[in-house]
Formats: C-alpha cells, structure tokens, sequence
C-alpha cells in the first residue's frame, strides 16, 4: 500500500496517521495483515465520526432511498457513488478524503476530491505539503547552469489517481531561473512542459513564491529563483470507460515534454534551454480482493 | 354563473399555481453537493473521537497525532 510505504518519511517529518472506515474491526485486521499495515486502520463501524466530521456520503442512502429516480440523483450518484448506481453497502461510507491537522488538531489542508473515482495518493498530498519524498524512478540532469531532479510521485497509477511530476531544481552559486512574472521583461520563465495525452488532463503547474532580483544595468526588478526550489505539475488520470479500457491493453504509460528554462548570472544572460524529459509509469489494477470475514 | 365559472378559473389556477411551487420547492430542497464545502474546513479544530483499531486498541485523536501534526484519511472501505 502506498501509505505504508511513504510511513518512515511521514514519521520522520512527525506526523501520525491513522485512515477511518466504516469497516469492523476484522475487516480491517484482516486488510492489515493482508497488506502489512501497520499504522491505524479505524473502525467506525456505525459512520458516527464519519456523520459527526461531516462528510457521510448522503447520496449513497438517496441511491437507494424513494427520489432514486429523480434526475438530480441519478447524476449525483454517478458524481460521487458509483457509475452503477447505488447499493446499501455504500450507504454508510464518506466522501473519501485527507485531512492534514496541525499539533492543536486544526486542519490546516485536506484534500477531497468532486468526483469518486478520482483520488489523491499521499504521496502527492506529501509533495504538495512540502514533505520530502525520496525520488522514485528520477531522472537528473545538470547543465553549465543548474542542477536538476525530474520524478513522479508514483512510479505506478490507475484510474483517477491524482499524482504529480515534480522538478526539484537547484540554481548553480551566482546564477538564477526566471520565475513566473518575468515573461513580461522578456525572460523565459522555468516550466515543465508535457505532451497532450487523451488518458490524462494537467492542473496549472505549480510555482513556489519566488523572489525579486534587481538587474541594475537594465534597472529592473524580475521575479527569480536563486535558491533550491520545486515546481509541480499535478495530473490526473481520466476515470472514464474509454481510459479504462485503453488501460486494459497497456502496462505503462509515458508522458513526454520538457523543462524549459533560462538562467543568468549577475553578468551574462544564458540562452533558453530546453531539455526533453520523459516519465514512463506502471498501470496498475485496482485491488479487488476483499476480506473472508465481513 | 359567470361568476363561478370565473371562480373555478380562479381556483384551478390557484391549485396550478401551487402545484408548481410545492414541485419547484422539492426540486430545491436537494441541495447541490460540494464536496469541498463539506466538513471542517482549514483553520477549523476537528471533532474528536474514541474508535477501535484492527487491533482492537482504542485509539482517539491525541493517541494518533505525531508531534508536527496528523494525516486523517477518511476511505470508502478497505473491504471493497
């Protein structure tokens, strides 16, 4: 399980976790042993906390309830149940979700998901925080100017996984990238730039704050990294029939494209450079083996 | 007679009328879900709990929280 293998780095960067389900205690035992897990696994055998935290899934009870019918909740249902409709066993079950809480038990990000199939995996969510994650399947590159390490969250994805590709990238002493700002002076601003593929869709890539460098010869000011920084390009893998069946015939799936960047120092401006990069990921599928006890 | 035919109008138009609110009023009253909207939302403290683990220990939010924080996920089932 992907959690269980991000645990040492998440409690390394002391955080507890524990994942709630309305499972019994034996389900989730059994799941455990299964799976070799070893953090929490907590049965809210009768959804309380789920109810209680808000987020029961009402459209599951309405899948199965007297407005089944009404246009309205067929589409939800198909939103966020099933796209085979409803059935008492979901009926009890939350939207599924994280919720990242700081040492006083304040949710300080969560990250839950619109439509039911498609899921962030931690290790995403860990990127996202800021949470080191040791670089599965990286490519490193280095030029005159910077260093750089291109690499997945999830070396293997499924059906709606949200994952990312991140780029650690690490300016050389002296040098600087252009950050996002600086396009309008004229600069090439540092991005990762994938190839359209019809099994996945891109979020707007990801940019940390970056800072103001004054170029005195020209007398500006222009948004750039001089220190170590990531930037994060979120995807997620399209859950619908065409995908799934595609998917069917395929091991992996490659994504290409490039890190485009353009570096300076305090006296000479680089040319733009690009560098093609390329992502090869293992399809898995789902898990469907289910417990001998219920 | 020209009166009542007038009143049944009116009346029929009257029960048209409602049976078009009460239909509007049922269609409204499933609110549009957002998940996002849902739950406690960043800065907000989280209910606590007292749950059974796969090892039968109860576990609350203090008896999981690390010393930066907790990851809390909620899953549809480990059974499914």
């Amino acid at each position: 399980m992907e959690l269980q293998d991000r645990l040492e780095e998440l409690s390394a960067s002391g955080i507890g976790i524990a994942a709630i389900s309305y499972d019994s205690p034996e389900v989730l035992a059994e799941f455990a042993e299964r799976r070799g897990i070893s953090f929490p696994l907590l049965a809210d055998v009768d959804s309380s906390v789920i109810t209680e935290f808000g987020i029961l899934n009402t459209v599951a009870a309405e899948g199965v309830g007297p407005n089944k019918d009404d246009p309205n909740v067929v589409a939800d249902v198909a939103k966020y149940v099933s796209a085979f409709g409803s059935r008492q066993m979901i009926v009890g079950t939350p939207y599924p979700g994280t919720f990242m809480l700081d040492a006083q038990g304040r949710v300080s990000s969560r990250f839950f998901e619109e439509f039911y199939r498609e899921r962030n995996t931690t290790s995403n969510v860990m990127l996202k925080l800021g949470i080191g994650v040791s670089p599965v399947a990286a490519i490193e590159g280095s030029t005159a100017q910077l260093k750089f390490t291109a690499y997945p969250s999830n070396s293997s994805i499924t059906v709606g996984t949200r994952f990312s590709i991140a780029v650690d990238v690490e300016p050389n002493e002296e040098m600087h990238v252009y950050a996002p700002g600086a396009e309008g002076k004229g600069y090439r601003v540092i991005g990762l730039n994938l190839e359209e593929e019809s099994m996945v869709r891109y979020e707007p890539v990801e940019f940390p704050e970056s800072e103001i460098y004054y170029f005195e010869p020209l007398d500006e000011y222009v948004p750039v990294y001089h220190e170590p920084f990531t930037i994060l390009q979120e995807i997620v893998v399209n859950a619908d029939e065409t995908v799934e069946a595609r998917m069917a015939e395929m091991d992996t799936l490659t994504l290409s494209g490039s890190l485009e960047f353009q570096a300076c120092d305090d006296a000479i401006c680089y040319l733009p450079t690009t560098i093609p990069l390329s992502f090869t990921l293992d399809l898995d599928n789902p898990d469907r083996q289910r417990a001998t006890t219920r | 007679m020209r009166i009542k035919i007038q009143k049944s109008i009116v009346s029929s138009l009257l029960i048209a009328f409602i049976l078009v609110l009460s239909t509007a009023a049922l269609a409204q009253s499933r609110t549009a879900i957002e998940v996002a909207s849902l739950g406690p939302q960043v800065g907000d403290l989280v209910p606590n709990f007292r749950l059974a683990d796969q090892n039968g220990t109860l576990q609350t939010l203090e008896s999981i929280a690390g010393p930066a924080g907790t990851m809390l996920l909620f899953h549809r089932s480990a059974d499914w």
